[in-house]
């Protein structure tokens, strides 16, 4: 689903990602974490072309986004499903328009928008709030009208910076079995979230992008094996700097 | 429909963009308007006075008048010279008793000082109908000097040269019209262009938001490109309500005061067709200003 191969990136010379290569499967549920500064949301922008590669491939689902062509890449996003780190809602649009616009660009009819945006909104907890503007919206609803438009049109790949940054640890988690709900049902998620109690308490397998600024490849080679993994959502913490596994 | 309900949208959009930045729009739908009108005002000039040269294109004749003393047989010479000529339509003679009624009819209040001249002042004379065409054609000038060679012709009266001149003003007027209209029209464009540009930076965070999400870039642009022609069509209507009003208004003047003559130049307005053009203009301004401003990698 996600191949990066040798990738490198830099702004305005400053090295931020170098030689970084990792795989995600379709169907996977992966954790990309890792300090602050570390490069997590210029991962996840590379991925739906927000930045383009300075070296290196990346792949999405076959596509080759790195050498796509900017008209190709709206095709590329409606097929996923993105959290942003600083939400991006539409200011002067209610909770109710901000999640079903998206759907209008995959031609949805009006009803049956309606219809999906309230059970994605039931989903976040926020279907009393469907006329309310975001400015009106604590930071924590905020944060859960952006997932619920990340989720609506149904993604092959949802990916989310991020996504309990503003959340309590109930709804945090909340949020994570939603995740694996949409998972279980096919979606591909990558949550890159510097919150370890959160990986720890998911159980799923993560990448972690090395501290320093400067990534030094990852960190694919210093996970454990993946028979070590625990599927039944028992603990496994994301490798930390210098360990070995 | 879904292409209809998309429109739609796409106009919704446009018209919410344009009423954010509602004073500005007003400011570039009346700029757009004042060029416009102006336009008009040099058409609607140059179609009135292009209708008093038709009208005097229609009763473009030439008049030949006699000698008193001239006899029959020089006088028929010059009527079949004439018919001859390939340039003349119609031959009339007219004689001196019917010049005077003529004069008596057009100009009822000047007959008795007529009256009281001795003898009749106006001289008998043979009119000609040119044919359509024979105003342009070269043989027009050595035929008429011809005929005022001939013995029994006192004077030629042909006002050719006046109404080649006139015609010359009505298509300078014309051209003056059309070269200040794209002027204006491109500095209209400009306007529209920096409203564009305008609601383009109110909406920057969203237009950023719409493309992460993966908005299509018609989605994303059409509501700009479409709140630019809306302006320029608004324009145009706006322009063409103000040239009916000034039409209006000028036919009342005239009808009000005692110059007749002024109601030969103010009759008619604008042709339906040039209305059109006129609002197209419009259109075609909005365009343009939207089209440059909303181009890929300015939004
Ligand atoms: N547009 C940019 N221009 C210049 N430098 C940037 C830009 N975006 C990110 N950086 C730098 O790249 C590095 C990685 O940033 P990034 O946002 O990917 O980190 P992160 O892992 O998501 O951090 P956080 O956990 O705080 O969100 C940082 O040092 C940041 O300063
Ligand atoms: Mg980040």
């Amino acid at each position: 689903m996600i191949e990066f191969y040798r990738v490198s990136k830099e702004y305005h010379g400053r090295r931020v990602l170098k030689n970084l290569s990792f795989k995600v499967a379709q169907g996977e549920f992966v954790f990309l974490t890792g300090p602050s500064g570390a490069g997590k949301t210029t991962v996840l922008k590379l991925l739906y072309r927000a930045e383009g590669p300075g070296e290196g491939q990346i792949l999405v689902n076959g596509r080759n986004v790195g050498a796509m062509t900017p008209g190709r890449v709206p095709e590329l996003r409606r097929t996923m499903g993105i959290v942003f780190q600083d939400y991006k809602l539409l200011p002067s649009r209610t909770v109710f328009e901000n999640v079903s616009f998206v759907l209008k660009f995959l031609g949805v009819p009006l009803a049956e928008r309606r219809r999906r945006a309230y059970q994605v909104l039931r989903l976040v907890e926020l279907h009393h709030r469907v006329n309310a503007l975001p400015e009106e919206l604590s930071g924590g609803e905020q944060q859960r009208v952006a997932l619920a438009r990340a989720l609506v049109n149904e993604p092959e790949l949802l990916v989310a910076d991020e996504p309990t940054g503003n959340l309590d640890h109930r709804l945090a988690q909340e949020v994570m079995r939603l995740f694996s709900q949409i998972n279980v049902r096919g979606t591909t998620v990558l949550v890159a979230t510097h919150d370890v109690n959160l990986i720890r308490e998911t159980g799923r397998r993560c990448l972690t992008l090395d501290r320093g600024g400067v990534l030094e490849g990852l960190v694919e080679a210093a996970l454990p094996p993946q028979a070590a993994w625990r599927r039944d959502g028992g603990v496994r913490l994301p490798p930390r700097e210098g360990e070995e596994h | 429909m879904r292409r209809g309900a998309a429109f739609a949208s796409l106009l919704d959009e446009a018209f919410s963009g344009l009423w954010r930045a509602r004073r500005v729009t007003v400011v570039s739908i009346l700029q757009i308007s004042f060029s416009l009108f102006l336009v008009g005002l040099f058409l609607l000039a140059a179609e009135n006075l292009g209708g008093v040269v038709d009208t005097l294109r229609e009763e473009t004749a030439v008049t030949l008048f006699l000698r008193s003393g001239a006899d029959e047989a020089s006088k028929a010479t010059v009527e079949r010279t004439a018919l001859e000529s390939k340039l003349v339509a119609a031959v009339r003679r007219v004689s001196a008793e019917e010049a005077r009624g003529r004069f008596a009819r057009s100009f009822g209040s000047l007959t008795g000082a007529a009256g009281t001249l001795s003898g009749n002042p106006f001289p008998a004379s043979i009119e000609l109908d040119l044919l359509p065409g024979a105003i342009s054609s070269a043989a027009l000038r050595p035929f008429l000097a011809n005929l005022a060679a001939s013995p029994a012709v006192e004077e030629v009266q042909f006002d050719v040269d006046w109404i080649r001149r006139l015609r010359g003003v009505v298509r300078l007027v014309a051209a003056a019209g059309l070269a200040t209209g794209v002027f204006l029209a491109l500095g209209a464009a400009f306007t529209i262009a920096n409203v564009v540009r305008l609601t383009i930076l109110l909406h920057r965070d969203e237009i950023d938001i719409l493309r992460l999400v993966g908005a299509p870039e018609v989605l994303i642009r059409g509501p700009f490109l479409l709140g630019g022609v809306l302006q320029g069509l608004f324009g145009g209507i706006v322009a063409l309500g103000l040239l009916a009003l000034a039409f209006r208004g000028l036919l009342f003047f005239v009808s009000s005061t005692e110059n007749v003559l002024l109601g030969v130049f103010v009759v008619r307005f604008l042709s339906p067709a040039i209305c059109g053009v006129l609002v197209l203009g419009g259109v075609l301004a909005g365009l343009l200003g939207g089209t440059v401003a909303s181009r890929r990698g300015h939004v």
